[in-house]
């Protein structure tokens, strides 16, 4: 008979876990509520870590997003050739600005004939200095010249709002033409067609044939700001050998590493690089742009999660304090429920899961405080709050408070019931 | 040599030379109590008595199973419950007895319901069955209407209805009761004590420690402890 007591025991089972797991659940929000300003300074260093965490996760996030889009951009699977690596540290950066010698029209030809199976390539040249743009008496200052090959509008961002791009036959015979941003639409025609109006810059007259679609800013920066003319009519009118920008498109990005490794290979062979020797021209893609800029924002990120850390060890002792008093207070409550027949389980539950319910609490205040954040963030710069910022919040939250309310709890469950039966309630 | 077989099936109780000993310090060793043994049978009603420090109050935890003996042995209801773990002890609680105390032991932050429910809780008895069971209980105890009221919301004799309630929610082999009437007026306490004889009579064992003799009356057997000891096993008829 004793046996079959014991074996009855055994088979009380998890099922019964779960009954006196939602009691606990319901009694870690019903505590929450009777003791709202204990439990919320008891949470705010859970609050403030998940919400540092959180927000720091969107305006990176945001970063992220924004910088892919603005910056590291550069067109479909496509990379540039140019005279140094874009990401690289200023010593090196230095050191390739000496060495390196600038991109050529000749090169850009050389690649056009014997880099295989291209989707598309082309050039830019920007000149630098002041280029202002006038027309009928209003001047706009400071406007981003470049010269560009007519397949430029495949590949780049760029896309004709109305009239046209350069065509072949514009680029071959150094036509006065030009593509304009929607910034010099606004100065010079708010209200009428600028196709073919004339306008001037840096003194020399041009027919506008096309404009592009609004682009938008970049930190502040007008990216509409621009005027192309063909990259021939800018040898023609202000350098004869301008540096250039090599824009190589492939069909997909496996295509386009091997389409990288083509043309290092034919630069190198062309520019006579001896085989230990680092290039003498750089290859950027969008990927070593985004990597570079990951690399900064790991720092960030370090730092964060350092700080958070700290904060949530912070909480978590907090959370571990006030539960140890709470058992104290509740000794006589511990009792009277190991006297109806809890477990040490049952009560090391109890309290584990009023510790974690808590944490929790803190963990969802400081989700939605993140929101709010965010949402002011994104209205001065940006932010955009990813949903595993929200999950790793939460769960880490409640793991913090699972961690620190073991002790407690622990300290509740080993009670004897005589004991604590016999402590004044 | 003592018996060494399960008592037969009428026995609800059976201790068998039971001592309990606290050690205090190194060298000072308290002896509460020095071998009891008896036999409750199935429907007795049997009060414990005994002066302050007589060590009925640890014979009660014993009883309860709050406790285990220092030496000798103890059935409840066919299991040899002296030699179980804390956990193992703790379903015999839950399941085997129903306590109530001199104090009431209610949770001050539940309603009489909740209370009522909390042994069920610690079975894992679902909420539905675990609600209806907590209603019959409290009916029976003529507490029907007072169900969502906490014990700050009721007299003492009320509340302790609600733990005579609470006790009796998991059909347990023996309600332990101690002392109780030692925290209400002698009317209330005839009242519990009516509630307590109404259940004798429904065919419950009963084991009530006092050290009154108004209310060990109520007993058809009296165990007197004295020193640790039975000092008379006294049958009232």
């Amino acid at each position: 008979m004793a046996e079959v007591g014991a074996t009855m025991i055994k088979r009380r089972g998890f099922v019964n876990l779960w009954v006196t797991a939602r009691e606990a659940f319901w009694l870690a929000l019903e505590t929450l509520r009777v003791h709202k300003l204990r439990s919320f300074l008891t949470l705010l260093g859970v609050v403030i870590a998940t919400t540092t965490l959180i927000s720091v996760m969107s305006i990176v996030n945001g970063m992220n997003l924004y910088i892919a889009d603005k910056i590291a951009n550069l067109g479909a699977n496509t990379f540039i050739l140019h005279q140094w690596q874009w990401e690289q540290g200023y010593e090196s950066w230095l050191k390739a600005r000496r060495r390196n010698k600038p991109i050529r029209i000749e090169e850009y030809e050389f690649l056009k004939v014997n880099l295989p199976n291209y989707k598309n390539i082309g050039a830019d040249a920007w000149i630098w200095g002041e280029s202002d743009a006038k027309y009928g008496g209003k001047t706009l200052y400071e406007v981003g010249l470049s010269g560009r090959t007519p397949n430029m509008i495949d590949i780049g961002q760029e896309k004709v709002e109305s009239g046209r791009y350069f065509t072949e036959s514009d680029y071959e015979h150094s036509a006065m033409v030009c593509f304009i941003g929607r910034d010099l639409v606004d100065e010079f025609f708010p209200s009428i067609d600028p196709i073919d109006k004339e306008i001037s810059v840096r003194g020399a007259n041009f027919r506008i044939i096309g404009v592009a679609t609004r682009i938008g800013t970049t930190f502040g920066e007008s990216q509409d700001k621009f005027v192309h003319i063909p990259l021939t009519t800018l040898q023609k009118l202000f350098v004869a050998r301008p540096q250039l920008a090599v824009s190589v498109q492939a069909y997909d990005p496996q295509q386009m590493l091997v389409l990288e490794d083509e043309v290092r290979a034919l630069m190198r062979a062309r520019r006579h690089v001896p085989y230990q020797e680092d290039d003498t021209f750089g290859i950027n893609a969008s990927d070593t742009l985004m990597s570079a800029w990951h690399k900064l924002t790991g720092a960030v990120f370090a730092v964060t999660i350092g700080i958070v850390a700290v904060f949530m060890v912070v909480g978590g002792i907090v959370i571990m304090n006030i539960m140890l008093a709470s058992v104290t207070e509740r000794t006589h409550e511990i009792g009277i429920r190991k006297s109806l027949g809890a477990r040490r389980r049952d009560i090391l539950m109890q309290f584990v899961i009023e510790a974690s319910v808590m944490a929790a609490t803190g963990g969802a205040i400081g989700v939605l405080l993140s929101f709010i954040i965010s949402w002011i963030v994104d209205m001065v710069f940006t932010s955009s709050v990813p949903t595993n910022a929200v999950v790793i919040g939460l769960v880490l939250s409640t793991v913090v408070g699972l961690f620190f309310g073991i002790y407690p709890a622990s300290k509740a469950a080993r009670l004897d019931p005589i004991e604590a039966l016999r402590t004044e309630a | 040599m003592q018996e060494n077989v399960t008592p037969r099936d009428s026995v609800m109780i059976r201790t068998e030379n039971l001592w309990k000993t606290y050690e205090m310090g190194e060298a000072i060793a308290v002896q509460a109590l020095c071998g009891v043994s008896f036999d409750i049978e199935r429907g007795e009603y049997v009060a414990i008595m005994g002066p302050s420090g007589s060590g009925k109050s640890t014979l009660m935890n014993l009883i309860g199973c709050l406790d285990t003996p220092t030496q000798g042995r103890y059935w409840l209801n066919g299991n040899l419950v002296s030699e179980l773990s804390d956990d193992e002890l703790a379903y015999i609680r839950n399941k085997e007895i129903g306590f109530v105390f001199q104090t009431f032991n209610l949770l001050a932050r539940a309603t009489a319901l909740h209370n009522v429910e909390l042994p069920l809780i610690y079975n894992g008895t679902p909420a539905q069955e675990r609600v209806e069971k907590a209603q019959d209980a409290l009916r029976k105890v003529e507490l029907g209407d007072r169900m969502h009221h906490r014990p700050n919301e009721l007299s003492g004799g009320q509340r302790q209805r609600v733990a005579i309630a609470r006790a009796l929610v998991n059909n347990p082999s023996i309600i332990l009761a101690d002392e109780p009437t030692g925290n209400l007026d002698s009317t209330t306490g005839e009242e519990i004590m009516k509630v307590l004889d109404r259940l004798h009579e429904a065919g419950n064992t009963i084991v009530l420690v006092t050290h009154e003799h108004d209310i060990a009356a109520h007993a058809h057997r009296i165990l007197h402890i004295r020193d640790g000891k039975i000092d008379r096993d006294e049958r009232v008829s």
